[in-house]
């Protein structure tokens, strides 16, 4: 079974390099420097990796900091794992998934609306001023995660965006709820789904437009938000600046970036993303094996409960005999994490872990655990979360898209 | 000087330091502005050197499969069985539409094959997808 402790290099490499940058940066001033010029998009520092490797390869986008780039177009980045000791991942550093080319790089926000149509009385054309005003504001700390975060653990491998830890992130979003829109527009009687769009475009006028639907109610529950901010500030514009949808407890597929339309259907959406893309094996665990693969599929939905070391990093080495804490976070689908364990001898025993700040049901939970490794020797670490809901992780998992990861994870550590 | 005119200086200087503060542009760093109406945010993307392994029919590759993505979209991925890389390239075909012909098709898939393939036996299932 391939686990996070397979992966040992990614982190700590990556972790390395910005180290050696960061010092050469500031030898040299040229740190004093980019701060005067601030984010100049022409200003790129690129490490080139190998060929096999583009995993590794650190890249500074603009409104972004030196994220890990999985691909360049459309731009997919993640979060290196030193930013998940603390309860709020910064805008900066938060991950970018887009799925096709042509995604927005610029708005103008004089001509920009997001439209509301389709089985209402009232069709709607909203400016990003319009929302801040006409609706009440509202607050709340969510966390999200790719459908595909853990891909490149699963075992064996499947196709698709090889994803490590880090396609996710927590943060705080203020915007409008989507109630209170549909309201304004008044949903009429016999809808059933609404469909969102966003900006993004495909480079073929043959590729699917990518969209998403949600249940009618699940639209009208008074938590999805329409969100204008995310952590105090304006979204960064490859998090779907001007605004984006915030689907707390679900899949960060759900959260259409720059969102610019919001029909109100009467027949569900008939859409590759969410017919053929984006499918889970229908069972609780979205669990399949290889040689019998699952005939029933749904759309992928309510995020599973999970959790990962944060500290010790893979490669990290421990000294025997000195007291070490263990960090990391823990994530569900919006019932909130009631409890974490963590096992210093492969699972045979477990003890609890120390949460961190509850910031509400949908956050995820950091967790500490002070551990003193006896002796010498390589150690399985082992951590488990459960949720208020009593969700648990399970012991194995796979399926054909590397989507829902729940397993327990371990992490082999060197202790010398 | 007396006292009060001193005080009066200070809080004149402070003032000026304030207003002075409130005038100046919002951080030039894009992430701090908030958004408003009346603004325009414009980025630009960077450009990253295209990972091209060499490989049978590299040429066929690159031909038409940059269009819609970057060359990471392979580089990024472990070895697959031949089925797998098949049934991919069927994908971008038939679901997102990439006018390859037939034969092109072929040859893409042994360019993949060769980069990006298993020595070890291919894991049955996987290429169902």
């Amino acid at each position: 079974m391939r686990t996070s402790a397979d992966k040992p290099s990614q982190c700590g490499t990556a972790v390395n390099r910005r180290h050696f940058v960061t010092t050469l940066l500031s030898v040299y001033g040229l740190a004093l420097a980019r701060q005067a010029f601030g984010l100049d998009p022409g200003w790129i520092w690129v490490e080139n990796a190998s060929p096999d490797t583009g995993a590794l390869t650190l890249a500074r986008y603009p409104q972004k900091t030196e994220l890990i780039l999985l691909t360049d177009r459309p731009p997919q980045l993640e979060t290196p794992l030193r930013y998940f000791l603390a309860d709020i991942t910064p805008n900066e550093a938060f991950f970018v998934r887009w799925h096709l080319s042509g995604i927005p790089t610029s708005i103008d926000l004089n001509s920009f609306r997001l439209e509301v149509s389709g089985k209402v009385n009232k069709p709607l054309s909203l400016s990003l001023n319009e929302l801040r005003s006409k609706f009440e504001p509202v607050s709340l700390v969510a966390f999200t995660q790719c459908a595909g975060n853990f891909r490149s653990w699963f075992e064996p491998r499947v196709p698709g965006g090889q994803w490590g830890s880090g396609a996710m992130g927590n943060a705080r979003w203020k915007g409008v709820r989507l109630k209170d829109v549909l309201d304004a527009a008044g949903v009429q009687a016999g809808a059933v789904q609404v469909g969102l769009r966003g900006l993004d475009v495909p480079a073929l006028d043959k590729t699917p437009v990518f969209q998403k639907s949600l249940q009618i109610d699940h639209a009208r529950d008074g938590e999805v938000l329409i969100a204008y901010e995310m952590n105090g500030e304006a979204l960064p514009m490859l998090n779907g600046y001007p605004i984006r949808l915030v689907v707390p407890g679900w899949y960060a597929t759900y959260w259409v970036k720059a969102l610019s339309s919001i029909s109100v259907l009467d027949q569900p959406l008939k859409t590759f993303w969410m017919d053929k893309a984006y499918r889970i094996p229908d069972n609780a665990e979205a669990n399949e094996e290889p040689q019998h693969l699952a005939s029933a599929t749904v759309p992928i939905n309510e995020m599973a409960v999970h959790s990962i070391f944060v500290k010790p990093a893979p490669g990290e080495q421990l000294r025997a005999g000195q007291r070490y804490e263990l960090a990391g976070v823990a994530s569900d689908g919006g019932s909130g994490v009631r409890g974490v364990e963590v096992s210093s001898d492969g699972g045979r025993t477990w003890s609890d872990a120390t949460l961190g700040a509850d910031l509400g049901k949908y956050s995820w939970r950091t967790w500490r655990a002070n551990w003193a490794p006896p002796t010498k020797g390589t150690y399985k670490l082992m951590v488990r979360a459960t949720s208020n809901n009593g969700q648990k992780q399970v012991a194995a998992q796979w399926n054909r898209s590397g989507y829902q990861r729940d397993v327990i994870e371990h992490l082999d550590v060197a202790v010398v | 000087m007396s006292r009060w005119m001193i005080l009066s200086m200070l809080v004149v200087v402070a003032m000026a330091m304030y207003a002075a503060q409130q005038s100046k542009p919002v951080s030039s760093s894009a992430s701090k502005q908030m958004a408003g109406d009346g603004q325009v945010q414009r980025i630009t993307l960077p450009q990253y050197p295209a990972q091209i392994a060499p490989g049978p029919n590299v040429e066929v590759y690159k031909k038409n499969c940059l269009t819609c993505h970057t060359t990471r979209y392979v580089s990024m991925q472990p070895g697959f069985a031949k089925a797998v890389w098949q049934s991919e390239v069927k994908k971008m075909v038939e679901v997102y539409g990439a006018p390859i012909s037939d034969a092109d098709q072929t040859l893409i898939v042994e360019y993949l094959v060769a980069v990006k393939g298993v020595e070890a036996t291919p894991v049955s299932g996987v290429a169902t997808k």
